[in-house]
């Protein structure tokens, strides 16, 4: 059935002559968990809205599965949403909120009654029925909303930033929870957030909005690995980057001089000639760092000396800053190490100021842009 | 603490000031004689009021008829109204904000003359149907008024929700935002009833021979000087308000719960 | 999308009743005040400014001076009596008692309140009775601009202290501290702190007393005498016993005006001073 996929053809926005949406296009497949990621301002907040049905588009159109919906009032979509305060009804209970839109569409009591109780189920608060929204915490409201948005079985869930207002090792739980909800209804889920650690761990497919505008859409792993830009890279986890100008070419690789680092090998994920400007990103976790000189090493490797400017010591990783080369200007060079590294052979204590090797995979840098 | 004792002998003077003259009447009102000068304790003047004083009694049904139809019509337009002008556009807007704020600040007096003047130029016979309608549309502003305050704390995604979940414009007025907003409409409603059961200066120009609420008795009463009643009735009105006060905060208290 | 006709059908019963009964009323009031009076009573539909000629009249100055002169006497005593009631309220450990103590009496029926007063004041009113009883002379008390001016304040008061103690509720009594901690003695820190930023409520109260004030008529009915006749009496007048309509039409038109440049002033003032609306 591809009824609950979306389609988002050119639609654009503006507010008080500022633009919020501009030419906006793409398609969200029916069933996928897709999220919406980005700053403040960027924009989803305003298209998850546009979705819903709460805000009129200047231009363009959107389609659920076959239908034009651009123009329906939100009753009349078969789109349900989260909101971020939950938007319980406080003059009715627990069940009344749930049974509520049930009741707009005159289901006899028996059978309202029957899917409730099922629902109520399913988001485990069956003995708080009768309770009002008040007497209960952010994660159980949480969960009345999602059984008061599903039992009209839609064929889109809209979420937005449903996890904002708990804290951290609740949303956790939560997002693991909307997972597993995900897995058991299997309709279309459109998540937005500005926390990326969150996107990354339970979307099928991402897309990052800026200024209003999509970045990217890709898988988690595709947007970690391969972003745009540096703006995606920057913005999803943290990263290096590394400008030069190439100066050879040599099958799959290249080599780049840069100002900091010297000659540096890299794989070519796009083309490139002798004489470009490159931008390479490349993440903490596959800079390896060590004290002594590493014994298994090969032609694809960078290696380089530096010396621990910082470190950052976050329990079960540490995060050390290093300055490479003839420290021309601040250039700090972050790397991961894992504590499990102290099990090795030559595990080995790191300290400031200590001079180390910086190393990497040429295979693990990602050519960012070609400027 | 000389600012602090300052405002207290003001405050206390002030309590003086605000109580002294209702005591008065409430000792009069037990005055066995017609003037000031204690006669005894006496019921007789409760007596007269309640076994002989037919036309007060039928005013004071005719003010608590019209200020609970008053009351109700001016409750159900203005809290729509409110409704309209806290989360609707409309051509008319604008207009409707002035005209509902200017006559919360008119003196009641220029009211009352241009309903008496608009009345009779449309040779509208004065009587309870012209009072209850000036009762009605002096209420509306208030009544506009404290739900609008209500509606500035109100959290709009409720409704928004019940749009979502498939509500129709009238579903989500009935099943959410009426029930929600049921503290201010109550409050509008108790404003209303009070400021039509004493008004005096806008039903004094717009009221009929033979239709009289209880205020417009109490002044012709006073006019020729039928005192010692008035001190009873007095006493009775302020009893039953208080009462009345109390009672509704019990109420209000029950319905937070 | 919300369906904005629905804004047209809630606020079309209340847009249709002020126009009618409010908006129409007020318009008719002015139009009749350039109508030329009828011979028993009413109007002729022939344009005329007779209306409009009591400036000639020095009673009717008379009565104009009296109405501001007691306005304005009687907004000033009550706003001064309030500021410091409602600060002593607004800073108590009792303040929802002590504002009920207030209230309550307000709740009273206004003519109950007035005629109270005429117990006290009158000629065989209690204070009178007081002085015969100490073998003073009787005094008059009532039937002048003091038992107006006095009756008013007391009717006026409650109208002045809420909304001073809702401005003075919101004020940061920490500031006076800064300002004494700064340098400044007590009076100072009143002077240049505390009333400047309750300004608002000030303005508020005074325009909730001196407004009703100026189009006062049961009060100098009931308790005033030939020296204080205010503007109401005379409209009153005008309209049942000398039956000149356009007269009343066009008195009551002035006081509206009036009234209304004082609104659009004072919430001007406000605006300017504060940044808010009114």
């Amino acid at each position: 059935m591809k009824q609950g996929n979306i389609k988002i053809n050119s639609i654009s926005k503006s507010f008080d002559g500022v633009e919020v949406l501009k030419n906006i296009s793409f398609e969200i497949k029916d069933g996928e968990f897709f999220s919406i990621l980005g700053g403040s301002g960027c924009g989803k907040t305003t298209l998850l809205r546009m979705i819903a049905g709460f805000i009129e588009a200047d231009g363009g159109a959107i389609y659920l599965g076959k239908d034009d919906i651009t123009c329906l009032s939100p009753d009349k979509r078969d789109v349900n949403t989260i909101f971020q305060t939950y938007a319980l009804f406080p003059h009715l209970t627990i069940y009344e909120n749930i049974a509520f839109p049930l009741r707009l569409k005159k289901l006899n009591n028996i059978e309202i009654d029957r899917e409730v109780k099922k629902y109520l189920e399913m988001v485990k608060l069956s003995e708080h029925a009768n309770k009002y929204s008040s007497q209960l915490s952010g994660g159980q409201k949480q969960r009345v909303a999602i059984a008061r948005a599903l039992i009209n079985k839609p064929k889109v869930l809209l979420l937005d930033e449903p996890l904002s207002a708990l804290d951290a090792k609740l949303r956790q739980h939560m997002l693991i929870e909307l997972d597993n909800i995900h897995e058991e209804v299997g309709i279309t889920f459109v998540f937005v957030t500005h926390d990326q650690q969150e996107a990354l761990s339970v979307s099928d497919r991402i897309a990052v909005m800026k200024d209003g505008e999509v970045l990217q859409i890709g898988t988690p792993s595709e947007i970690y690995e391969s972003p745009a830009n540096a703006y995606v890279a920057n913005f999803i986890g943290e990263t290096n980057f590394i400008e030069g100008k190439v100066v050879d070419i040599e099958g799959k690789f290249g080599y780049l001089e840069s100002s900091n680092y010297g000659r540096i090998k890299f794989e070519l994920d796009k083309e490139v000639v002798v004489g470009n400007f490159v931008k390479l990103t490349i993440r903490p976790e596959k800079v390896k760092i060590s004290k002594s000189k590493p014994r298994y090493l090969d032609d694809n490797d960078n290696i380089l000396n530096g010396k621990i400017e910082e470190m950052i010591y976050s329990g079960f990783q540490s995060k050390f800053f290093v300055t490479v080369g003839n420290n021309v200007g601040d250039k700090l060079f972050s790397a991961f190490k894992q504590h499990v590294d102290f099990f090795e052979e030559d595990a080995e204590s790191i300290h400031w100021k200590d001079e180390v090797y910086v190393i990497w995979d040429s295979a693990d840098s990602f050519l960012l842009e070609v400027m | 603490m000389n600012k602090k004792k300052f405002s207290l002998n003001i405050f206390i003077l002030t309590l003086i000031f605000l109580y002294l003259p209702l005591v008065v009447l409430i000792v009069q009102s037990f005055n066995s004689g017609m003037g000031v000068a204690w006669d005894g304790f006496s019921l007789k003047w409760y007596d007269e009021l309640f076994n002989h004083s037919a036309r007060l009694w039928q005013s004071f049904r005719y003010s608590i008829l019209i200020a609970l139809t008053s009351a109700i019509i001016s409750t159900a337009i203005g809290t729509l109204g409110a409704i309209s002008l806290q989360w609707y556009s409309f051509k008319h807007k604008k207009y409707l904000q002035v005209i509902s704020y200017l006559p919360l600040v008119l003196p009641d007096i220029i009211m009352g003359v241009s309903l008496l003047i608009l009345f009779t130029s449309i040779k509208f016979k004065l009587g309870l149907m012209t009072i209850f309608l000036a009762h009605t549309t002096f209420n509306i502003p208030f009544v506009l008024f404290i739900v609008l305050s209500r509606l500035y704390d109100f959290d709009y995604s409720i409704v928004e929700a019940a749009y979502d979940l498939g509500a129709t414009e009238k579903q989500a007025l009935t099943k959410v935002i009426l029930p929600n907003l049921m503290p201010g409409i109550i409050s509008g409603l108790l404003m209303s009833i009070t400021l039509s059961l004493d008004d005096f200066v806008i039903t004094f120009f717009v009221a009929g021979p033979g239709s009289s609420t209880l205020p417009l008795h109490i002044y012709s009463m006073i006019k020729f000087g039928v005192s010692p009643i008035i001190n009873a009735l007095s006493v009775i009105l302020i009893a039953g308000t208080i009462a009345l006060a109390m009672s509704t905060k019990k109420i209000q208290k029950y319905m937070v719960n | 999308m919300k369906n904005q006709r629905s804004g047209l059908v809630y606020s079309a019963p209340i847009t249709l009743w002020l126009t009618l009964l409010f908006v129409a009323p007020t318009l008719i009031v002015i139009v009749y005040s350039f109508l030329k009076k009828g011979i028993y009573g009413g109007v002729e539909w022939i344009f005329s400014v007779d209306g409009y000629n009591f400036f000639s009249s020095s009673y009717f100055l008379k009565v104009v001076w009296n109405t501001v002169e007691i306005s304005v006497i009687a907004t000033v005593i009550t706003v001064l009596i309030a500021i410091p009631t409602a600060l002593y309220i607004a800073t108590s450990k009792y303040k929802n008692f002590l504002l009920f103590l207030i209230i309550v009496p307000f709740w009273t029926n206004f003519l109950i309140r007035i005629y109270s007063w005429i117990a006290l004041l009158g000629n065989n009113g209690l204070l009178n009775n007081l002085l015969m009883k100490l073998g003073l002379e009787p005094h008059q008390f009532i039937y002048n601009k003091f038992a107006v001016i006095l009756v008013s304040v007391y009717a006026y008061l409650p109208y002045a202290i809420l909304p001073l103690y809702s401005a003075i509720e919101k004020f940061d009594f920490a500031i006076i501290d800064a300002a004494r901690d700064l340098g400044a003695s007590k009076m100072k820190a009143y002077t240049k702190t505390f009333l400047p930023n309750i300004k608002p409520g000030v303005v508020t109260a005074t325009l909730f007393t001196f407004i009703p004030a100026l189009g006062s008529y049961a009060i100098p009915k009931l308790v005033g005498g030939n020296d204080s006749q205010m503007l109401g009496n005379i409209i009153a007048r005008e309209l049942t016993i000398t039956r000149n309509w356009p007269k009343a039409a066009a008195i009551s038109t002035i006081l509206t005006i009036i009234t209304v440049i004082f609104i659009v002033v004072l919430s001007k003032y406000d605006k300017d001073h504060k940044g808010g609306k009114v």
